[in-house]
């Protein structure tokens, strides 16, 4: 067929094994002792989450995956993927052994591993593959299957993607966009049925289904024939505690053990509280201010330099500190984040108000002027507020217009907000392409304008087979972006998170821009 | 008294009726579900799907009709979050509501009627400037800033209950203290002005006239008299608490129906919260003809008037 592009690493590192490694493996053994291995060998203990959404049976379910990064949070503990974001791999095969690209681009193939079993017993064959992908009804799905000619499956260990012409964001989108790549088991969902399978699922993933309670809690027990590791923690409980002061007493008093999102203050009491450690996870969720005017010649936002001025007024740092304690990670590239394929680097982003204040000038704003409205997502209108204060200060004058999170959005895709300045984000899944073709090109869902330069450059790259080929015109594309001040980048969002003193490694961080703890296998207690 | 009944449970279903159709288009005000079950930047075609999968890409009085037709049929339609039966959902979080009522209604029946008796035989006194400033706390003080209070002086500091959650007799404590203070202010000041009438009338006069000791006419011919409409509005607290304990359990993780309109309101789960609301509604209205009939039973003029 193709260029094999993807294989299993452990595969790798244990093919290249020699005896003298295997000798020296079982020294260590002796001297560690037998008990540690039997430790590693089987789960013990038990690990308390406090979440902070009520959990939906839905989240259980791949093919019901809607776009958003929440129901991951389940999901990397009940199922596992064909290929999937895995520590250090963007794209790891994790139920394929490796997979393979069509020389034309047209067809991917993919070695399921042998001897991986679902929860139930039942091995992971192509037939299941096939299905979860036909089964599947979430986010992407209806361009996914407008794209796919046919799934073959010669055997139950190999199955063929074909696509009906070359898409050098199959990958993107099979792995990681979309729930897709989830495998479920056919003959466990064709028995049970779909309601069935939400009320008892069964996937291939590092943890087994015990019972859920909605709006209270979920239990997981560790599944020790998981095909990577065996899980180190016998029982995962993830509590739904809405409320963040109460997660946070709870993780002091030990009642938890993970506490998902806690903000500002109690942040920083967090960090304060002996024995307790702050987990903070950047996003692959940018914010940014932007300037729907910049193409009304009339207007000052037509004018690079007042664009660049607001790049120099905004204090980013002094903002992550106040409100995110630190945490946030300043990329200065406004609508990728830095774990996308296709990633540009900018220059590091400068406050330099003086400088704002002189590009001003230069641009016939000694004084200033009113910008209208700053209208931005309610639920960060703190960091609006900031960005105000901030370009006071260099005289540009604009009053908060913060709106309720969904109405936001709705106005912000409708092309409401044609004045003033935006605050947006977006923590969608996807690569560079897929990010600029929604905020940056023209027609782009959130595009209300686009440059020439850059618009011709994006039909180019989405037939362009060649990575580096496509990374060099993608990587132009965010630079023109920059060039032209086209967005004021602010930073990628920081997630924080509360771990107690019971906890090993916690996993937060393992897979970056993912904001919850995975893999789950990797998950150790200290007392374990 | 056929012709009363039937035409209060005429006026009831009116009432649910009325209730159903404001729900029913006030929820929609709030927004677009899709946009809280999908990240910004998704594409039409996914938000259209969300749309369709929910039957809102269908004009509004047809999806009115639509929940009508299934309410009639007992049933409350089905969670777009949890994708469960709203009423199967209803019937798991009401045991838990119900503990949790009965138990706040213990605590505020156990600290305000005795403090309202206690202000009403020492008016003007400390006892009674006690009552007071122990109503005012309890009706001006949010329950959410009791319970984060409670939670961190019983459970951080004292460590003496679990902070949140359900389970064993000991997570209720803290919910149903933090629940029953504002009701137990709406008691004591009810007791007291009710006690203050009854103490006033000519019969209490009499008795004391006739030199029965002040212990036996407070505890015997007052309180009993004092004690109806107490006892009346307890039962529509009862109801209240049941249903709108929203901020208590949310800030106990306590998984009671107010934590589910909580997250019907939250996720925009347009059938959760028009079946918690509905259901509250037709709890109060029942209760209300209950107590109607009974006025009826017992004071015919009642019923003869309306």
């Amino acid at each position: 067929m193709g260029t094999l592009v993807g294989r299993d690493d452990k595969a790798q590192s244990s093919a290249q094994l020699t005896r003298r490694d295997l000798l020296g493996v079982a020294a260590i053994g002796l001297v560690a002792g037998a008990p540690g291995m039997a430790r590693a060998a089987s789960p013990a203990g038990q690990l308390t989450y406090g979440i902070h959404v009520s959990m939906a049976p839905t989240w259980f379910d791949p093919a019901e995956t809607q776009g958003i990064i929440t129901p991951f949070m389940v999901l990397y503990a009940l199922h596992d993927a064909v290929v999937k974001p895995t520590p250090g791999n963007s794209a790891a095969p994790c139920l394929a052994d490796s997979w393979t690209m069509g020389q034309d681009g047209k067809s991917y193939e993919f070695l399921l591993r042998k001897e991986v079993k679902f929860h139930n017993g039942d091995p992971v064959t192509s037939d299941d593959v096939k299905f979860s992908f036909e089964r599947y009804k979430g986010a992407a799905h209806e361009l996914m299957k407008s794209k796919v000619e046919a799934i073959e499956t010669p055997d139950p260990q190999r199955v063929v993607f074909k696509l009906k012409e070359a898409w050098p964001d199959f990958l993107t989108f099979y792995s990681s966009a979309s729930g897709a790549g989830w495998i479920v088991p056919k003959k466990y969902v064709e028995k049970v049925g779909e309601d069935g399978f939400r009320q008892a699922p069964i996937g291939a993933g590092p943890y087994k289904f015990v019972s859920f309670t909605p709006g209270v809690e979920l239990v997981l027990e560790a599944f020790e024939g998981y095909w990577r590791k065996t899980p180190s923690v016998k029982r995962l409980v993830m509590k739904v505690m809405p409320d963040e002061s109460t997660r946070l007493a709870a993780l002091k008093r030990g009642e938890i053990d993970i506490a998902y999102s806690i903000r500002g203050e109690l942040g920083e009491e967090l960090v304060k509280s002996p024995g307790l450690a702050l987990k903070p996870v950047v996003l692959q969720g940018p914010n940014w201010l932007y300037f729907p005017e910049q193409w009304d010649p009339k207007s000052p936002w037509s004018n690079l330099k007042v664009r660049q001025a607001v790049n120099f007024a905004i204090d980013r740092q002094g903002m992550s500190d106040a409100l995110f304690l630190g945490h946030c990670k300043i990329t200065n590239n406004a609508v990728v984040p830095y774990t996308f394929d296709f990633y540009w680097q900018p220059p590091d982003a400068v406050y330099d108000p003086e400088k704002a204040k002189k590009l001003l000038a230069e641009a016939g704003f000694k004084d200033g002027f009113d910008a209208g409205l700053l209208t931005c997502d309610s639920s960060y209108a703190n960091m609006a507020e900031v960005s105000l204060d901030n370009l006071q200060t260099i005289g540009i004058r604009t009053k908060l217009q913060p709106i309720e999170r969904a109405a936001f959005f709705a106005g912000y895709s409708g092309k409401k907000y044609t004045k003033g300045i935006i605050q947006g984000a977006s923590a969608a899944f996807g690569n560079a392409a897929t990010r600029m073709g929604s905020f940056v090109v023209k027609d782009g869902a959130f595009s209300y304008g686009s440059y020439p330069d850059i618009d011709e450059l994006f039909p180019a790259q989405a037939n362009e087979l060649n990575h580096d080929k496509r990374a060099t015109i993608l990587n132009k594309m965010q630079q023109l972006i920059y060039d032209k001040a086209m967005y004021a980048p602010i930073w990628q969002l920081a997630f924080l998170s509360g771990v107690g003193p019971r906890v090993g490694e916690s996993a937060f961080g393992l897979i970056p821009g993912f904001a919850y703890t995975a893999p789950f296998e990797d998950i150790t207690l200290k007392s374990a | 008294m056929r012709q009363f009944i039937i035409r209060r449970a005429g006026y009831c279903l009116l009432s649910l009726f009325l209730l159903s159709l404001t729900i029913f288009f006030f929820v929609r005000v709030t927004g677009d579900p899709a946009a809280l079950l999908i990240e910004p930047g998704a594409s039409p075609a996914d938000i259209a799907a969300i749309h369709h999968q929910f039957g809102l890409d269908r004009p509004l009085w047809v999806q009115y009709g639509l929940f009508m037709w299934t309410l009639a049929h007992g049933d409350l339609g089905q969670s777009f979050y949890y994708q469960t039966p709203v009423i199967q959902l209803y019937l798991s979080r009401l045991p838990n509501s119900l503990m949790l009522a009965a138990v706040a209604m213990i605590f505020s029946l156990l600290i305000g009627v005795p403090s309202g008796i206690l202000a009403s035989v020492r008016v003007g006194k400390f006892w009674d400037s006690a009552g007071k400033v122990f109503a005012l706390l309890g009706l001006s003080l949010p329950s959410f800033w009791v319970g984060l209070v409670l939670i961190l002086v019983f459970s951080v500091y004292l460590r003496w209950l679990p902070s949140s959650g359900s389970g064993t007799p000991l997570h209720l404590i803290m919910p149903a203290f933090a629940l029953g203070w504002y009701f137990a202010a709406a008691h004591m000041r009810l007791t007291r002005s009710s006690m203050l009438d009854v103490l006033g009338s000519e019969y209490i006069k009499l008795a004391r006239l006739k030199g029965l000791p002040e212990a036996l006419v407070i505890a015997k011919h007052a309180f009993k008299n004092a004690l109806i409409p107490v006892l009346t509005l307890a039962g529509i607290n009862l109801v209240i608490m049941v249903n709108v304990a929203v901020v208590v359990e949310t800030v106990f993780a306590w998984p009671g129906i107010g934590r589910l309109l909580y997250e019907g309101i939250t996720f925009r789960d347009f059938p959760v919260v028009q079946g918690v609301v509905l259901m509250g509604g037709a709890m109060i209205v029942i209760v209300n003809l209950m107590i109607d009939i009974l006025y009826a039973v017992i004071d015919p003029r009642i019923r003869l008037e309306r």
